[in-house]
């Protein structure tokens, strides 16, 4: 057998929205059902917040509108092990409380990944980052409207010409 | 039910490649033919449930989760074991073995078997493979040469389709080709530069089982063009690749003398000590495991290469009591394999001016075996094959959050191409490289647990640091930068080449097939996957283990018609 090469791959597989949204919200409850997480409303909320920073809203869609947070938490809690899941747990205990310009400023440097950081933060941010562009790439939404990815191409051209800028 | 009523002309067991080639011959020379599958029934179409799906319909679009991953240690290394194809695959836990030695073993339990998942890579053997074992003293001689299998080689090549360039090489024969898949524009320069370079080195076109432009053969088959969706593995609904579920298996069932049973585990074949010959074979049902014999006058082995071995030793009999049609002593060893363990990746910074468009199912490009292709050169016994892919992403500083993250993800800007190999290594067949039966362990179906002891040697070590030597050279002679050689270390079994442990030769003392694939003690059961190899060479198999079974069946048969089985 002859393995194309994996890479190609990762950017289409990594994320994307075809969650259910699950129709028993109790208050105080996380609104999808997860097997392994014990998140509060409170936490979903912030890492909706999270998330729209980490890819906002402009004259395309953002974070929120595609429920990027929940796409991460359904990977969380399916794909990652118990200690990774409690680093993000307690690496989001970092951000409770924050609101506006104070939580985009731990997000800014939790990015940065600035010295003297809790490890849990920069744990918990890596998940977070990289599982909400994973998403985001992966969405209905970018996959339909702004890097269309096609079924059924029906073509293979190996000289495709570039338009230089 | 009377015997009468489980009385077959022919029985073939297994559904996958090989066997559903045979299905094809018997059927269409007229045989009543009964085909025992262990797994389910997969048809063409109708049970492909995720081939139209796109990636965000997918729950974790396409990674395996983490209990999955838990569970499978096995599996889960296979690259095309994800989201999309996972129900094709044979779970570890459902068919337990022993490794006495780390061995991957991946299967494929279903009607159709491994012909869905396949990369579908397929090279014809020449001369210098076959009389390998002979000049190179590794093997006993192969008892066939390619002009015993050219023709058949074109007979399926002709009905499967098969896409590639007739390139003119003596190590890689040419077939009865559809127009092949194009290199783009870097393995073009790629292969300009191997042939301006290296005297006796090429880089061509992958040969694939892909419908690059269908025949009315293939239209006849309900078949139609590849369009390039690269997700094959999850069942084409074009049926634009070779599988047996699009292909063989519905030609053999439009003669109507096809009976396909699934979820028939064969457990062993019947030797009848009056006649001299086997009689049938006893089949679990899966299911409910209720046992059923069937009977015939031909029996065809095409379970895949390990469970053939299986199959044929825990056929005992006062006449064979280490199993049917081991006289010699050598069943189940000489298990050989390809050597898949190392990789290389570059990148190349020229060439910005193109890209790709749509997507190639060959996979790109193919570099034959060129080392000791002639005569003995290197400190190794025989050599490799090799891939070569190239292909550009796009550029993405990911460093950032917020617009500046968000304008750059959805950038279109492309990154320098990437470029990447893997190696494809002979392996020499050993009596220390083997299957055998646990002594106690037993499956739920009754049947002895297999015992797999394969391993790696010196001549691999020695081939696989040559290959890695070998193609950094190449990629630095066409300028390639940020060269990564890799040895993955993998077990054997990744590759999904296992072949031998009842190999053909001349000789019934030294090996357990005759030319013609048939027992050479019991004549009217055929072997004709990859348990038959007397050695591997480089080239994918599975074209040569479809030529075989076409050139076994035809002769079963004449050999039937003059009432010698
Ligand atoms: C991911 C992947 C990529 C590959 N790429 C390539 C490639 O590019 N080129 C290439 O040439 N090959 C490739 N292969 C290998 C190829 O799939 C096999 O060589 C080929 O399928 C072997 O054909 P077969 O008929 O021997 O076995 P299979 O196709 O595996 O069929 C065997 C069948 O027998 C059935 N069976 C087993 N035991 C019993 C029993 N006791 N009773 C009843 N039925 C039984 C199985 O359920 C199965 O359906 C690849 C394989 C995989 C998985
Ligand atoms: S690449 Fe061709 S064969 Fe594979 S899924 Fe696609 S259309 Fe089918």
């Amino acid at each position: 057998m002859n393995r194309r090469l994996a890479i190609k791959q990762v950017l289409i597989f990594a994320g994307g929205l075809a969650l259910l949204p699950s129709c028993l919200r109790n208050e105080g409850k996380v609104s999808i059902q997860l097997q392994h997480l014990d998140i509060s409303a409170a936490q979903e909320k912030l890492l909706a917040e999270i998330a729209e920073l980490i890819i906002p809203k402009t004259n395309t869609s953002g974070a929120k509108d595609l429920g990027l947070h929940l796409f991460v938490l359904k990977m969380l809690d399916d794909c990652y092990d118990k200690a990774e899941q409690e680093q993000f747990i307690n690496g989001l205990k970092a951000f409770e409380g924050l609101e506006g310009a104070e939580l985009k400023q731990l997000l800014t440097e939790a990015n940065a990944n600035k010295a003297g950081l809790a490890k849990e933060i920069s744990q918990f941010f890596s998940i977070m980052k990289s599982r909400t562009i994973g998403g985001y790439l992966n969405s209905k939404y970018v996959m339909s409207n702004l890097v269309i990815w096609e079924l059924v191409p029906g073509r293979y051209n190996g000289y495709f010409p570039v338009k230089t800028a | 039910m009377s015997n009468k009523q489980h009385t077959y002309d022919a029985i073939v067991i297994g559904s996958g490649i090989s066997g559903g080639w045979a299905a094809k011959e018997f059927t269409e020379k007229g045989l009543k033919t009964l085909v025992l599958e262990r797994g389910r029934d997969v048809k063409h179409l109708i049970d492909y449930p995720t081939t139209n799906k796109y990636p965000y319909e997918f729950e974790h679009r396409g990674e395996l989760t983490l209990a999955i991953r838990k569970e499978n240690p096995v599996v889960s290394k296979c690259y095309a074991f994800r989201e999309d194809a996972m129900h094709f695959f044979v779970k570890d836990k459902e068919h337990p073995y022993v490794q006495e030695k780390p061995f991957d073993w991946i299967r494929g339990y279903q009607v159709g078997g491994k012909s869905l998942l396949w990369a579908r890579q397929t090279q014809r053997w020449s001369d210098l493979d076959f009389e390998g074992p002979l000049r190179d003293d590794f093997a006993v001689d192969w008892p066939i040469r390619y002009k015993d299998l050219a023709a058949w080689y074109t007979y399926v090549e002709q009905f499967a389709g098969i896409s590639g360039n007739k390139d003119g090489l003596p190590q890689l024969p040419d077939g009865d080709f559809l127009p092949a898949f194009p290199l783009n524009a870097v393995e073009d320069y790629f292969k300009k530069t191997v042939s301006e370079k290296y005297e006796g080195r090429h880089v061509i076109s992958a040969r694939c089982a892909h419908l690059s432009q269908p025949r009315q053969v293939h239209f006849d088959q309900g078949r139609g063009k590849c369009q390039n969706r690269n997700l094959c593995q999850r069942g084409c609904p074009f049926g634009g690749y070779f599988s047996s579920n699009a292909s063989t298996l519905p030609w053999a069932a439009k003669t109507g003398n096809l009976t396909l049973k699934p979820f028939s585990v064969v457990e062993s074949i019947i030797y009848d000590e009056k006649l001299g010959k086997a009689s049938g074979v006893r089949v679990v049902d899966a299911n409910t495991k209720e046992v059923t014999e069937y009977f015939a006058k031909v029996i065809f082995v095409n379970a895949a290469a390990i469970n053939t071995n299986l199959i044929l030793l825990n056929s005992t009999s006062s006449r064979f009591p280490d199993g049917l049609g081991n006289d010699s002593g050598v069943l189940g060893k000489y298990v050989a394999f390809h050597n898949y363990s190392a990789r290389i990746s570059a990148e190349y910074e020229g060439l910005k001016e193109f890209t790709t468009d749509g997507r190639n199912p060959s996979d790109g490009g193919y570099i034959p075996r060129f080392r000791n292709l002639l005569k003995q050169e290197t400190d190794f016994k025989r050599g490799y094959a090799a891939g070569f892919s190239a292909y550009r992403a796009p550029e993405r500083d990911m460093s950032g959050i917020g617009t500046d993250l968000k304008e750059q993800l959805l950038h279109k800007n492309l990154g320098p191409w990437q470029v990447g190999s893997h190696m494809m290594g002979e392996t020499i067949p050993k009596e220390s490289n083997y299957v055998k039966l646990d002594k106690d362990k037993k499956d739920e179906w009754g049947i002895p647990l297999l015992r797999i002891s394969i391993d790696y040697d010196e001549n691999d070590a020695k081939m696989k640091k040559d290959y890695l030597e070998q193609l950094t050279g190449m990629f630095t002679e066409a300028g390639f930068k940020n060269i990564k050689a890799n040895d993955a270390g993998q077990a054997p079994g990744l590759d999904i080449h296992e072949m031998g442990g009842a190999r053909m030769g001349h000789d019934p003392k030294t090996s357990v097939l005759n030319k013609w694939n048939q027992l050479h003690d019991c004549k009217n059961v055929f072997v004709t996957d990859g348990a038959c190899m007397t050695s591997t060479s480089t080239q994918n198999p599975s074209l040569t283990y479809m030529a075989l079974t076409a050139r076994a069946v035809d002769y079963a048969v004449r050999s039937m018609k003059k009432g010698e089985l």
